[in-house]
């Protein structure tokens, strides 16, 4: 299929290396508003021409597939010229900025009968994968709680606490946070898909002007179950911790530095399982260890589930098939920002 | 004249600034929106104009450009991942080589470096100067190498698309007051321990206030126009000699660790081998084990500053002694003493912000 990149900034790196090695895509076309920085991109990745105006791209070259990259706030409006001149588009996350907005791209989409497709890639990670396949094989039993936890130093340096030129992300409607809450949302929802009720504490423990928020406890409850939401940037090390607890066994995961602690029934009965819970999930520690000593070796990043997640997306485009993300997963994470963000549900 | 300086609050920017003044320009000098101008050393000079503005987005540029006489562009970032580097080195020139062509600006001095030289292509020994080989596949090199690269085709290219009348200068290692390590003479390991590469290899060095004076004369002749200079100090010290020099000055004194060039050069051309035979060369190698930033780094080669010392009568005014002597002294060398100050120029000297 014929592909093109809309933004080159950090995200780029990654969608452009598996369009680069992907033999299913011909990169057609790389767009940014630097000339530099567009042609550079096509140079390293092997993109056949740089561009600065996406619409001369999208007239000159006809991606029949465009990747937006850009900042979320340029979402709507390049997705929907991308439709219109006969695309699919694979968005960055968030793909708008509420829901309203979504269902209304969503809808342009549909007459245009193309394809939108919001990054989920976190789900597709392979600490992730196996999670929902432990579920799928009742090994945790029914799924009661979840917590997601990110913490990022972004106050401590990086492109989020650059004063000279703020970052577009501090715009959004829950500032940095927003970078990062669709990440976030989609991979609770992939336990407890239905919250009915749902609060959230934002916060700017820093107080500046810069943030608007630096700090997010959100708690969902769908009838029986309970889930949490937290974002710090004062806790250290940086994490993206993942816990699933259910009826029968409790699964923890940690998808910068991965790892999986499995606390399961296991033969000893009752009094010998917790021993044997220990000399296993030590020994897949071992594991773990080894993994991550290879993977930063190696420069396998968190970013590996993205490279699954375009191989499927392409993979359902070229069959005309459902793609792994769907309406009802970029629907529902858009709802559940929209509810985490409404004042009436905050604490 | 009237010179823009742009990153003027960085480590040479602030040594251009005080050059310029010190041979009698009007300075525009750009810093960035928040930057701390308290102790530049000139911010109370009349004869410096602050402006601030962040090259890395277009707002304000023409402004910042519109009315100098020449600009010297010297604005770059070391530090940071890849894209980092590229906005803060790239884009900037970028966007302020369109603010010059927008407002009819053509003198443009470029700062660029002895990095974007393929040094992996050169015999050790071999003689490096302005007609050496560019490093033309950058990727095994640091994000700094890359990126410089970029800039420098981007100063060609105002020469070519805008008829701009552009010098490309390119420094050694500079250093001076709080930079006076540096990696070409090998690896630091811990505070006061460090693995010497090479030790009698030259170390192409130009002290600060030696560059800055190199590249304000640049930015005067017109015999400049066009040209490609290197900048090195003469009498280069060899690594040994350069860390023996630091070392009279340094409590306590910084242990080295020899390792003979031909030893890392094996070693790295190991580790070279063994990722390309079994991790199909995916393996993230420290740069001192990769070939091309190695020999970029520590490789002995011989060096000239011949042609910028024929072409613009520029030589070196401080030695390596003297340089190391003004470098750890309590005074600042960039710091300029404020002249008499009338009401009008004290009137026109405020800080100005592009937006």
């Amino acid at each position: 299929m014929k592909s093109a990149v809309i933004g080159t900034g950090e995200i780029s790196a990654e969608h452009l290396k598996f369009l680069a090695n992907s033999k299913a895509t011909d990169l057609v076309g790389v767009c940014d508003l630097s000339p530099a920085a567009a042609g550079y991109a096509a140079k390293t990745f092997g993109a056949e021409n740089a561009y600065t105006d996406y619409k001369q791209m999208l007239d000159e070259a006809k991606p029949e597939v465009v990747h937006v990259l850009t900042p979320p706030q340029s979402h709507v409006p390049i997705s929907t010229d991308c439709l219109d001149a006969g695309a699919h588009v694979i968005c960055e996350k968030p793909v708008t900025l509420g829901h309203d907005q979504f269902a209304s791209l969503w809808n342009h989409a549909d007459k245009k009968q193309k394809r939108l497709i919001e990054d989920h890639n976190y789900r597709f990670n392979r600490p992730v994968l196996k999670i929902e396949k432990l579920i799928a094989d009742g090994v945790l039993g029914d799924v009661m709680e979840v917590d997601i936890r990110m913490a990022l130093a972004i106050r401590d340096g990086g492109r989020f606490a650059d004063r000279n030129l703020p970052n577009p992300a501090h715009k959004l409607p829950a500032g940095v946070i927003h970078d990062f809450i669709t990440h976030l949302s989609y991979l609770v929802l992939r336990f407890i898909p239905d919250p009915d009720k749902v609060s959230a504490a934002w916060t700017n423990h820093g107080g500046d002007d810069l943030f608007k928020f630096d700090d997010l406890d959100a708690i969902l409850i769908a009838g029986d179950k309970h889930a949490r939401i937290r974002f710090s940037c004062r806790t250290a090390p940086d994490c993206f911790a993942i816990t699933v607890r259910g009826t029968r066994a409790e699964v923890q995961t940690d998808l910068f530095h991965p790892f999986m602690r499995l606390i399961k029934p296991r033969t000893g009965g009752e009094k010998l399982a917790p021993v044997v819970n220990q000399l296993a999930n030590g020994l897949s520690l071992v594991g773990s260890s080894c993994s991550t000593l290879r993977n930063k070796l190696m420069q396998r990043t968190p970013y590996e589930g993205l490279h699954t997640f375009l191989n499927r997306t392409y993979d359902a485009l070229q069959h005309d098939a459902e793609p792994p993300v769907t309406f009802d997963d970029m629907d529902r994470t858009s709802r559940l920002i929209d509810q985490m963000l409404a004042e009436g549900n905050w604490v | 004249m009237k010179l823009l300086i742009t990153g003027a609050s960085g480590f040479l920017g602030r040594h251009l600034v005080a050059q310029a003044v010190m041979r009698g320009h009007d300075v525009r000098a750009q810093v960035r929106p928040v930057s701390d101008i308290k102790s530049l050393g000139w911010e109370n000079h009349p004869r410096v104009e602050i402006v601030r503005a962040d090259l890395r987005s277009r707002a304000g540029l023409d402004d910042l450009v519109r009315g100098v006489d020449a600009v010297i562009s010297n604005a770059a970032c070391k530090a940071g991942d890849f894209y980092t580097q590229f906005a803060g080195t790239v884009i900037t020139t970028e966007n302020l080589l369109q603010a010059m062509a927008n407002t009819d600006v053509k003198r443009l001095v470029a700062v660029s470096t002895f990095s974007v030289y393929g040094f992996l292509k050169m015999s050790d020994r071999e003689l490096l100067d302005e007609e050496s080989p560019l490093d033309t596949d950058p990727i095994d090199r640091d994000e700094y190498a890359q990126t410089k690269l970029v800039q420098e085709q981007l100063a060609r290219g105002f020469a070519k698309e805008h008829q701009g009348k552009v010098t490309v200068v390119r420094p050694g290692v500079v250093y001076g007051k709080d930079n006076l390590w540096t990696a070409r003479i090998g690896m630091e390991l811990g505070a006061n321990r460090c693995l010497v590469v090479g030790g009698r290899s030259i170390l192409p060095i130009t002290y600060v206030e030696n560059c800055a004076q190199a590249i304000v004369f640049a930015a005067e002749k017109e015999q400049a126009v066009g040209q490609t200079y290197n900048i090195i100090d003469d009498d280069l010290p060899t690594h040994r000699q350069y860390l023996r020099a630091l070392n009279q000055h340094r409590k306590p004194r910084m242990k080295s660790l020899p390792m003979p060039w031909l030893v890392m050069r094996f070693l790295a051309a190991i580790a070279l081998g063994v990722n390309k035979l079994f991790l199909g060369r995916q393996a993230k190698i420290p740069s001192i084990l990769r070939p091309a930033a190695l020999h970029a780094r520590c490789k002995p080669s011989t060096y000239t500053n011949k042609l910028i010392k024929d072409s613009l009568g520029w030589s070196p005014h401080f030695a390596l002694d003297e340089a190391i002597t003004r470098s750890v002294a309590d005074t600042d060398p960039a710091t300029l003493t404020p002249e008499p100050a009338t009401e009008q120029t004290t009137a026109d000297h405020e800080t100005r912000t592009c937006a």
